[in-house]
């Protein structure tokens, strides 16, 4: 019964990866050093491909110019940027959980931040990010005033937990939660599940942005939507309601941890049976696994976030037990 | 109500369903492919040398239906072959329907692409279900592994060449697992010959069709064909790769041997399709199991369970196992023998009985109870465990276990008391 681990880049054109250089590999035993198979399959053999690519790391994540086709300010604390990309790497982020680095041009490689997909249009070649300016890397990317490119690495897929509930619901209802940034990765997860001929209905929560900056995104979206604020009665009364709902399969939860506590809490007591995907709010730096910036301990495990897809109940349960 | 839930549906796992289910439990078979018999499907070698002895031996405890099948099934009767005698040799492509069709009239379920991922447990020594590739639990009161041994990719890769795309194809329908190491009882490992860890499964089959006509015709009367290797293409060293040491004899190296088993079964673990097409006969030959049988083949003997001689695991007090992952067993004579063990005594496990350990004046269980002494030692991790040959056949003859006199299998069985123990109803 002992927990192996999924990786989210596992059977991609990324896998296997420096880690599996090094004996670190996350899936598969044999490149964790050990001689025997046992492992979390998802399709492809990660030993073979490893023998195969002549025992290295098969292509790594290279950093772009990225041209800056529009800023956008939609007020003090929101900018959404839509970026130039090639057309394969609009396709490879047009999934749920997508996420890829950015950094300005006359920035170092350590203020490389991790951004959220909000959009992908792979025929045009295009992507669109929104940004909440709350920090030193941030703040950079808002002040390259006159700049028409940004640096850009990807693509990376570890922003959202639970990836496999929200590819396995098809033809069913689903809750979608989105609160302040977080709105942002929201759009690609609703537009999945109505591809997949789901009823979707989206609480929406302004949250500290002060602003719904998705609208236009999801208006062409044939889904109930819910403006309220979560911190209010009112919005506690209309989340319980929506999650007492049996019809309710799956829950996507983008927002904060004590969010996903709460709607946890909530699926507990009314809905046992409904899935829970969040989005992954952990801290990540390389987002290669490399740096354990993203390690946390899940039972007796170290488990790096930018990678692993976890069982997000138990993970959530440790997180409040352990503070 | 007793479940009992088999992983793995070859035919060690089908062997022990059918005792389960006489015995009166309700059984389910969790099978990852999409068809019975894993390697049954492209075996078909039964009652060649000591098999004959443990065949009867099965009819007359009780698992007369497995033996019926392939009697039923057999293209060849009672030939030889070298270092073979009184073979029969079965139709692999007929006797995987007539298995699944035996064994649900019996009552049996049999879940089909249904592969095992990981174990519930109940406490560190009991199983409470066996989780599968699509989350769901099956429980069970009893459950018996019958997974094999084989592969998967990494390990056909590690201790082999790679995958070479048999009949288990892991590619579509994943890897197995061991249901006993996922429970927490550490694994047992064979050897071959160099101390290297596992073993090449011991035939490939060619696709008749592409052998001359002279061959198949020939192949289709007699049922055997034996052709001399190319001088410069000798390699006796290709004998101790081998899984089935009762085939290591230097016919096999000097010489191509083709058995009609539907397929054309050629005795060597892979063979150069290149060097295979300089034989006359063979100039179009095509492999079509494994279907990269000219580069590598499926190895073997990687997952053993420590088990008692009644077959249940040692460390767990509801797991019982048979076939390959019981030990070094080859063949599907000794699937059968295992499994039928195995499930029997599931039963009597779950009824709190003294479990049945079939005594050594029988062939099957002097060899169930030999397996387990030898592989105790280095010595016995390298050696294989069959009626049909290597050191055990000439350990049956020594105690005089070996017989085609079935009045006489059906005496000592008779005398042991148990004719037709696997018939009877315990729930």
């Amino acid at each position: 019964m002992a927990n192996r681990l999924e990786c989210i880049d596992a059977a991609t054109d990324y896998c296997p990866c420096y880690l599996a250089e090094l004996n670190e590999c996350i899936v598969c035993s044999q490149l964790q050093g050990k001689n025997f198979c046992d492992c979390n399959w998802r399709g492809v053999c990660i030993y073979q491909e490893f023998v195969w690519a002549g025992y290295k790391a098969k292509a790594t994540r290279s950093t772009i110019f990225s041209k800056v086709l529009k800023k956008e300010k939609i007020n003090k604390e929101v900018i959404i940027l839509t970026l130039k990309v090639p057309n394969k790497m609009a396709r490879e982020l047009n999934e749920p959980g997508s996420f890829v680095f950015l950094r300005g041009i006359s920035s170092p490689s350590f203020f490389d931040t991790p951004m959220s997909v909000m959009f992908a249009d792979e025929m045009e070649g295009i992507i669109k990010i929104a940004i909440q300016v709350n920090g030193p890397k941030t703040k950079l990317i808002q002040q390259s005033q006159g700049e028409e490119e940004v640096y850009l690495r990807g693509p990376y897929w570890n922003g959202l937990l639970g990836h496999r509930y929200i590819k396995g619901t098809h033809n069913s209802k689903a809750l979608v939660v989105l609160r302040g940034i977080a709105q942002a990765p929201g759009v690609i997860v609703i537009s999945k599940l109505i591809n997949n001929k789901n009823n979707v209905i989206a609480i929406i929560d302004k949250g500290k942005v002060g602003v719904n900056f998705i609208g236009d995104y999801i208006k062409d979206f044939d889904i109930t939507t819910v403006d309220t604020d979560l911190l209010s009665e009112e919005g506690q009364r209309i989340l319980k309601e929506l999650i007492k709902d049996k019809g309710i399969t799956l829950v996507y939860s983008g927002g904060s941890d004590e969010q996903h506590v709460n709607i946890l809490n909530y699926l507990e007591l009314y809905n046992k049976e409904a899935y829970l995907a969040v989005s992954n709010n952990n801290t990540i730096c390389c987002g290669e696994g490399i740096c354990g910036s993203c390690e946390v301990q899940i039972g007796d495990q170290k488990v790096r976030m930018c990678k692993v897809q976890v069982d997000i109940r138990k993970a959530l349960e440790r997180k409040m037990l352990n503070g | 109500m007793v479940k009992v839930v088999v992983i793995g549906g070859g035919w060690a796992g089908c062997a022990a369903a059918l005792t389960a289910r006489k015995a009166g439990a309700e059984v389910v078979i969790l099978e990852k492919t999409d068809m019975l018999l894993g390697c049954g499907l492209v075996g078909g070698i039964m009652r060649n040398n000591g098999r004959y002895t443990a065949a009867e031996e099965l009819i007359y405890l009780g698992g007369n239906e497995l033996i019926e099948i392939t009697d039923k099934a057999a293209r060849h009767v009672n030939i030889n072959f070298p270092g073979h005698a009184h073979a029969n040799l079965y139709d692999v492509t007929m006797v995987e329907p007539m298995v699944r069709e035996m064994l649900l009239k019996k009552g049996v379920t049999i879940k089909l692409m249904a592969r095992a991922t990981d174990v519930v447990m109940k406490n560190s020594k009991r199983i409470k279900g066996i989780v599968l590739a699509d989350d769901t639990v099956e429980y069970g009161d009893v459950f018996i592994e019958a997974t094999g041994s084989t592969g998967p990719m990494g390990n056909c890769l590690r201790y082999g060449n790679g995958c070479s795309m048999c009949i288990l194809r892991c590619p579509s329908f994943g890897p197995r697992i061991s249901i006993s190491y996922r429970a927490g009882v550490e694994d047992l490992l064979g050897m071959r010959a160099d101390e290297v860890y596992g073993a090449f499964s011991g035939s490939c089959k060619l696709n008749k069709d592409s052998l001359s006509e002279e061959i198949r015709e020939k192949l289709n009367k007699e049922g055997v064909v034996v052709l001399p290797v190319p001088k410069e293409d000798i390699n006796m060293e290709k004998l101790n790769l081998k899984v089935c040491q009762q085939y290591a004899l230097p016919e096999y190296a000097e010489n191509v041997i083709l058995l009609d088993t539907g397929h054309a079964k050629l005795m060597t673990p892979f063979y150069p399709l290149e060097k295979l097409r300089k034989i006359p006969g063979l100039e179009r030959a095509r492999y079509e199991d494994p279907y990269s049988g000219g580069k590598a083949n499926s190895v073997r003997y990687l997952s053993m369970a420590p088990r008692d001689n009644a077959m249940k695991v040692i460390g767990l007090d509801n797991l019982l196992c048979a076939g390959e992952k019981s030990g070094l067993f080859t063949g599907h004579t000794e699937a059968m023998v295992t499994g039928c063990l195995a499930g029997h005594n599931s039963v009597r496990l779950a009824l709190g009985m003294p479990l049945l350990e079939l005594p050594r004046n029988l062939a099957s269980g002097d060899l169930i109870a030999y397996a387990n002494e030898s592989i105790k030692t280095k010595e016995g991790l390298k050696k294989r465990y069959t009626f049909a040959g290597a050191e055990y056949f000439e350990r049956m003859k020594q105690l005089g276990l070996y017989t085609t006199d079935t009045n006489l299998i059906k005496e000592r069985v008779m005398r042991n008391n148990l004719l037709k123990i696997y018939d009877e109803k315990l729930v």
